[in-house]
C-alpha cells in the first residue's frame, strides 16, 4: 500500500512536469544554445590549435561527452529556483497540503528534471552528428549514457533544492548557482584531461562529481573502456542517495 | 469535526498563534475573522500538518494532527489564498494531478475529475492552458483540484480576495453549496467582514495571534448592545463629553467624529443632540447604522479591520499577473 502510493506519488510529480515541457518545448530549443556555441566556437578553435593531449582521440571526441554533461548540469542546478517560484505563488503549499509524502515530492521533482536531462542529450547527440564527431552509437552505449543523464540531472537538482531551501530567494539562487557553475565545469575532466592538472585542482577534481559523469559518458560514447564505470556510477548513486535525503531533509524550511 | 486545544505556534521571538482554542461541528462553515498578521493562515498550516506547532493540540474527525499528518491530509483539502493552480498546465491536468496525489482510485477519477469541473462551471475550459483564465476562474479550478477528493474537511484561506465583487459573490455560492450538498465543514479566513457575515455559521474573530471572541453574526452584533450612532461634531473633544454623559464609545477619531452604542438608536438620538447643543456642540450630522462585524471588531482589537485591504489585493494580482506571463 505504502510503497504503490509512493510510487503512484514519484510518477505523478515527475509526469506533470514533462507535461509542462510539452505544453512549452521551445525551452528546450533554447537550452540548446550553449551546447552549441562550446561545441562549434570553443571545440573547433581548440581543436586547431592542438594544445591539448587527447591521446588517440580527437579533441572534438574528447570534449562532446564533457559537454553534455555540462548542458546538463548546468540546468539541473538551477532547478531550486523553480520550488522557490512555486513557494511564493503558494503552488508548493498546496502540493505539501497532499497526502503524498515529502520526499516521494522531492524524488519525483528531482527525477523529472533527470528526464527532462534526457531532451538536453538528444539534442547534443544531434549536434555531434551534425558536425561529424564520432561517437559510438550503438544501443548499449546510448541506455547507459541515457542512465547515466537521469542520475546526474537528479543528483545536481537534488543539491539545487537543498541549497534552495537555506537560500529561499531566487536572487541569492542565481547568484549561487552561478557561482558554482563554473567551478564545477572547470575543476573536472570536461574539457580538458585531469593530468594536465596542478596537484590541488586535481584533489577538487576527484571529489566534484561532475568528473565521474563526464569519465563515465566518455567511457560509454569515445573510449569503450569499461574499468572505471563502476566506480563512476557507484559515486554517482551515493551522491544522489545523499544529496535527495539532505533536499527531504531541508525541504520543510523552504515554506517556513 | 476541529477540535483545536491552546494551540501556540512561535517564529522566533515573534508568537504568531497565541494559544488558540475553538471548535468547528460537522457541516458548519467557520471563519477566522481578523487583519493581515493576524495568525489565521499561520493557524490553518499548523492544522493542515505544513508547519509543526510550537505547543498545544487539535484533531481533525478525532485524528490527532501531530500523531497522524499523512492520515489528516487524506481528509482535507486546502485552499491557499495564494495562486495554487499551475498556469503551464491546462485545467483538466491541474485536476488530474490533485486527483492522483489524492489517491483517488483510477476507476473514479474521470467522473469526480467531471463532476469538479461541472460543479465549478470550468468544463467548457477544461483544456485550455490556465495562463488565460481569468482571475475568478482560476479561484474556482483551485477549489475545484480540492473537490476531487471530496474533502470532509476544507480550508480555504481568504476565497474571495482579489476578486471583484460580482465574482465575490459566485465563490460564496459555491462554498455555500459545497456545505449544503455534500456536508463539508469549511474553515475559512477572512479579513472581509461582509464576507463572514454571509458565509459564515460561526466566527472567532483573531488579533495579534490570540481568538478575541467566538459566536455567531447575530450573537456578535447583539453582543455590542445596540444600534450604532455615529456623530460628527466642531468640537474635536466631543467624545470626552459624550463619556462623561454616560455613553459607551466605539471609537473617536480626532476630527470631531464619534461613534457610540446605544440600545434603541431611533430614540436615543434626540436626546444626544440635545446633550450636545447643552454642552455647547454645535453638531454637523448624525447617522444611525447596524451594527456591522467591523464593530464588533473594533470593539475587540481597537482598531479596524479594512485598512490593510488594497495590499492584499494588489499582492494577489501582481502574483497572478507574474503566474500568467509564466517563468
Amino acid at each position: 500500500m505504502t510503497t504503490a502510493r509512493l510510487v503512484t506519488s514519484v510518477f505523478t510529480i515527475t509526469e506533470f512536469e514533462l507535461r509542462k515541457v510539452f505544453h512549452d518545448p521551445s525551452q528546450i530549443f533554447i537550452r540548446a544554445i550553449q551546447p552549441l556555441l562550446w561545441l562549434v566556437v570553443f571545440g573547433e578553435v581548440f581543436a586547431k590549435v592542438r594544445v591539448l593531449p587527447t591521446t588517440s582521440y580527437s579533441y572534438l571526441q574528447f570534449l562532446t561527452p564533457g559537454v553534455l554533461a555540462q548542458s546538463v548540469i548546468f540546468m539541473a542546478i538551477f532547478f531550486g529556483i523553480t520550488l522557490v517560484w512555486e513557494r511564493d505563488l503558494g503552488l508548493l503549499h498546496k502540493l505539501l497540503s497532499t497526502p503524498a509524502p515529502r520526499y516521494s515530492i522531492i524524488i519525483g521533482k528531482t527525477f523529472a528534471a533527470g528526464v527532462r536531462s534526457i531532451f538536453q542529450a538528444i539534442l547534443v547527440f544531434v549536434l555531434a552528428l551534425i558536425i561529424r564527431v564520432q561517437l559510438n552509437m550503438d544501443p548499449i552505449s546510448i541506455l547507459g549514457v541515457l542512465f547515466v543523464i537521469v542520475l546526474s540531472g537528479m543528483c545536481f537538482s537534488s543539491l539545487s533544492i537543498f541549497l534552495a531551501s537555506l537560500l529561499k530567494t531566487r536572487e541569492r539562487m542565481m547568484g549561487i548557482g552561478q557561482a558554482i557553475t563554473m567551478p564545477l565545469f572547470f575543476a573536472s575532466s570536461a574539457i580538458y584531461p585531469i593530468d594536465l592538472m596542478p596537484d590541488w585542482l586535481k584533489i577538487v577534481a576527484r571529489v566534484n562529481p561532475l568528473s565521474y559523469v563526464v569519465d563515465a559518458l566518455r567511457a560509454l560514447l569515445v573510449t569503450g573502456d569499461f574499468s572505471h564505470l563502476p566506480t563512476d556510477l557507484g559515486v554517482l548513486v551515493l551522491a544522489v542517495v545523499i544529496l535527495v535525503g539532505l533536499a527531504t531533509l531541508s525541504f520543510r524550511r523552504i515554506i517556513d | 469535526m476541529i477540535e483545536v486545544k491552546n494551540l501556540t505556534k512561535r517564529f522566533g521571538p515573534y508568537t504568531a498563534v497565541d494559544d488558540v482554542s475553538f471548535q468547528v461541528g460537522k457541516g458548519e462553515i467557520f471563519g477566522l475573522l481578523g487583519p493581515n498578521g493576524a495568525g489565521k493562515t499561520t493557524t490553518i498550516r499548523c492544522l493542515l500538518t505544513l508547519i509543526k506547532p510550537t505547543s498545544g493540540e487539535a484533531r481533525i474527525s478525532g485524528i490527532d494532527v501531530l500523531r497522524n499528518p499523512q492520515q489528516v491530509r487524506q481528509l482535507c483539502g486546502y485552499v491557499p489564498q495564494d495562486v495554487s493552480v499551475d498556469g503551464d498546465l491546462t485545467g483538466y491536468e491541474n485536476l488530474l494531478l490533485y486527483a492522483k496525489l489524492y489517491y483517488v482510485p483510477s476507476a473514479v477519477r474521470k467522473k469526480r475529475i467531471q463532476e469538479a469541473l461541472e460543479f465549478m462551471e470550468l468544463t467548457d475550459r477544461a483544456n485550455s492552458l490556465v495562463k488565460t483564465y481569468s482571475g475568478g476562474m482560476m479561484r474556482r479550478l483551485e477549489i475545484g483540484q480540492v473537490l476531487v477528493n471530496q474533502p470532509q474537511v476544507l480550508f480555504l484561506d481568504e476565497p474571495s480576495i482579489g476578486l471583484d465583487p460580482v465574482a465575490k459573490r459566485v465563490i460564496w455560492d459555491y462554498v455555500i453549496r459545497l456545505r449544503d450538498e455534500f456536508d463539508t465543514t469549511i474553515l475559512l479566513t477572512t479579513h472581509d467582514m461582509l464576507e463572514a457575515d454571509e458565509l459564515c455559521d460561526r466566527i472567532a474573530i483573531m488579533n495579534l495571534g490570540k481568538i478575541a471572541v467566538t459566536g455567531s453574526p447575530e450573537q456578535l452584533k447583539a453582543g455590542l448592545g445596540g444600534d450604532v450612532v455615529s456623530v460628527s461634531t466642531s468640537e474635536a473633544d466631543c467624545g470626552t463629553v459624550l463619556r462623561q454623559l454616560g455613553y459607551q464609545l466605539l471609537s473617536q477619531s480626532g476630527d470631531g467624529v464619534c461613534d457610540l452604542v446605544v440600545t434603541h438608536g431611533d430614540q436615543e438620538i434626540p436626546r444626544i443632540l440635545e446633550e450636545l447643543k447643552h454642552h455647547g456642540i454645535m453638531t454637523k450630522s448624525v447617522s444611525l447604522k447596524q451594527a456591522t462585524l467591523d464593530d464588533v471588531f473594533l470593539q475587540y482589537a481597537g482598531k479596524r479591520i479594512g485598512d490593510s485591504e488594497t495590499d492584499w489585493r494588489s499582492t494577489r494580482m501582481m502574483r497572478r499577473t507574474l503566474r500568467r506571463l509564466g517563468q
